[in-house]
């Protein structure tokens, strides 16, 4: 167990950058999930971390001290890949024991540890088989046993419930985030799944390409993005974002425009709100509506309007509009976010009136 | 609808006349082109035991090889129709009785074990010719029997080695140069190394290895690997890189990640590029003739040309048994590895 320290990380091939300058922190046990579309170096983060690859610039220290130099094996991290990576020529046993092989553990203590371990993770009565006769959720228990035996500073998830079906991942979540409670190891959960992320850490770190969008907990990035991008991409339903640009102390977009305050002139802003914000009400603006997605308890509707396209909610079982009904929508504007459209980043202490 | 249905009826049994005419016109086809590629074994077989000095019965020949061959065709027709293993043993042990039986009522009093003397008679030569002949040089068997598993097995476990490290590590690491020397690998399969033959035999007299098994040793070790290199990267190709990352983060140093985790995996390659090895390296005989300028060494493809040729004039019987001794050593490998074998094309074709 220990306190994982980034800092200006770094990671360069060629002209590729794969991770960009970042910095962070994570407490002792903590549980943090990079968050991020494929190929925004969570996974390369967290090889770093693993000393599978050495950073090109910048300093990782365990506890306070540089580790950039430190052989993997040295490390004392546990991975569970995504594929999992059990060793098919060993039993699910000597799986276990693999990571044992290699410190000065004797026979016995070695294998009531494994036996523990396994309790832990509810294989017991599946030591003696080989990976191949295992399913894919017994699969990645095994691993998980794997990576915990060595008590590990740093436990490290790739994408760990990427393959197992819709139902055990939502067991094998709850399972994992009651292990690393009850061994208190610090864990990294690499996943693009916010569900993913935001049910199971303590906080969220959200990357997109390569550099560190916002840290913060999973409530704090839904309702205050620090950028257009954790609001576009945190939130599912997607957020609407419309596009416009301040005019006379007006933000202007297609022929709406809204009086408000703290903006400056001429800027290019976006405006984000929730689609629960958008409510069909007869005082609303005209639309019409293009796409219908049912999502079980709700409806998810897309409607082109004035302002552009936006998407809103309604509870399900019946539809209630059908593909190309003409629907007036109003907006719920008191939470609405504004972003520059040059940096992307959020402007605060905005207030505002309503549309004319 | 009835109409309809009497026309699904005839179409399925169409169909299944067709499979079952092609699949016969295909078996019958097979049969067909295999009886000249086994007759002749038997045929060498048959005249190992059978003929007398000088000359060949070919009435017992005949009567014999119709036997086994048939023998073998109803065991093929057996093991199609059979699928569990008992009884197509079973169905082999009877064959084999039937045709023991056949053979010992037809044939059985041309049979004698006189042309394998070769095995037990350290001076054949010398009982033949008398000890005044040029042949005094020649051999007991056994000693180019040992000679010959020498080159074999030496060449191969240089072979596998080399091919085994170089084919890992072309698989798992980026250098400067990789892709040319793969493509390099390639070029070298194009030429025959007959062409070489001359250049190869500068080389060896330069450095001294004329007339010592070393020379044919190395030469056959660098004749083989590039191709064994190819398939050996094939095979390290299939085997996920995670495994390897895993096996290193939990301690392991790289090379031990290598022998527990990654060279279980490509045991099927090792061996199937060793008995490929180890039966080019048997079977040698160009680079062993030209590699020597007189008699200095003798394995077994030089010891069976000087029976067919020089030294004995021509006995058909000791030749075919001399065959029959030297062919046994690669077809048993071949029989109990033959499993690993098919698994090349796999790993192979992935590189």
């Amino acid at each position: 167990m220990a306190r994982i320290e980034l800092d200006g990380v770094t990671k360069r091939w060629g002209e590729t950058v794969a991770v960009d300058d970042v910095t962070t922190q994570l407490e002792n046990g903590e549980f943090v999930a990079i968050l991020g579309p494929s190929g925004c170096g969570k996974s390369t983060t967290l090889f770093l971390l693993a000393g599978i690859y050495a950073p090109t610039a910048g300093t990782i220290r365990f506890d306070g001290m540089r580790i950039n130099e430190v052989e993997p094996k040295d490390r004392n991290v546990g991975i569970v890949f995504q594929s999992y990576a059990l060793y098919p020529n060993m039993t699910v046993m000597q799986n276990i024991l693999f990571p044992l092989r290699f410190k000065s553990v004797e026979r016995d203590d070695a294998h009531r540890q494994a036996q523990e371990i396994a309790a832990l993770v509810q294989i017991e009565s599946l030591l003696e088989r080989r990976p191949g006769q295992l399913s894919g959720g017994q699969q990645q228990r095994v691993a998980l046993a794997r990576a915990l035996i060595k008590r590990p500073n740093l436990l490290l998830l790739d994408e760990p419930l990427s393959n197992l079906d819709a139902i055990l991942r939502l067991s094998m979540r709850t399972e994992i985030r009651r292990i690393q409670r009850e061994l208190g190891v610090t864990t990294i959960l690499v996943t693009h799944d916010q569900v993913e992320a935001t049910t199971m850490a303590d906080r969220i770190i959200c990357m997109n390409g390569g550099r560190i969008e916002q840290i913060d907990t999973a409530e704090n990035l839904y309702r205050k993005p620090n950028t257009t991008f954790v609001a576009s991409f945190v939130g599912s339903p997607p957020i609407n974002l419309i596009h416009g640009s301040v005019k006379d102390s007006r933000f202007v977009a297609g022929d709406r425009r809204l009086l408000l305050t703290g903006l400056s002139e001429a800027a290019h802003v976006s405006m984000g709100f929730r689609p629960e914000r958008v409510i069909a009400a007869e005082d609303g603006m005209p639309a019409k509506i293009t796409t219908i997605e049912p999502m079980g308890r709700e409806i998810l509707y897309g409607a082109e309007s004035p302002l552009g396209f936006l998407r809103f909610l309604e509870a399900a079982p019946m539809p209630r509009f059908s593909l190309g009904e003409e629907v007036r929508l109003r907006t719920e504007l008191e939470d609405a976010l504004f972003f520059d459209q040059g940096n992307g980043k959020r402007i605060d202490n905005v207030s505002l009136n309503e549309f004319s | 609808m009835t109409a309809a249905s009497r026309d699904w009826e005839s179409l399925a049994r169409r169909s299944t006349r067709m499979r079952r005419i092609n699949a016969g016109l295909l078996v019958g086809f097979l049969v067909i082109v295999s009886i000249p590629v086994l007759l002749p074994f038997f045929w060498v077989v048959v005249i190992s035991f059978s003929a007398r000095t000088g000359g060949v019965e070919s009435l017992v020949l005949w009567k014999a090889c119709s036997i086994l061959v048939s023998a073998v065709f109803i065991y093929g027709a057996v093991h199609l129709a059979e699928k569990s293993v008992r009884r197509r043993l079973i169905a082999a042990g009877i064959l084999i009785a039937l045709s023991a039986l056949g053979l010992f009522l037809t044939v059985g009093g041309d049979l004698h074990l006189q042309n394998y003397r070769f095995l037990v008679n350290p001076n054949l030569v010398e009982e033949l010719r008398g000890a005044a002949t040029a042949g005094g040089q020649f051999p007991w068997v056994w000693i180019a029997f040992i000679n010959s598993l020498f080159v074999a097995a030496t060449s191969t476990l240089f072979k596998v080695t080399v091919a085994t490290l170089s084919g890992y590590y072309l698989s798992r690491f980026a250098f400067r140069g990789r892709s040319s020397f793969l493509q390099g690998l390639l070029i070298l399969e194009v030429f025959h190394p007959w062409m070489l033959t001359i250049p190869i035999f500068l080389v060896i007299f330069w450095i001294g290895l004329l007339n010592n098994l070393a020379g044919p040793i190395l030469v056959l070790t660098v004749l083989d690997l590039p191709f064994f290199i190819f398939i050996m990267k094939g095979f390290f190709d299939a085997v996920p890189w995670d495994m390897e990352m895993s096996a290193m983060t939990d301690g392991a140093t790289r090379r031990q990640a290598f022998r527990l985790v990654v060279l279980p995996h490509v045991w099927a390659g090792i061996i199937a590029i060793s008995v490929l090895g180890f039966i080019k390296g048997w079977e040698e005989y160009v680079f062993v003739t030209a590699l020597r300028t007189g008699n200095s060494y003798w394995v077994m493809s030089t010891y069976l040309y000087y029976v067919a040729d020089d030294v004995m004039g021509v006995d058909y019987g000791m030749v075919a048994a001399v065959s029959v001794f030297y062919m046994a050593p690669s077809l048993i490998l071949y029989l109990f590895l033959q499993r690993h074998l098919t698994q090349l094309t796999f790993g192979g074709i992935k590189g």
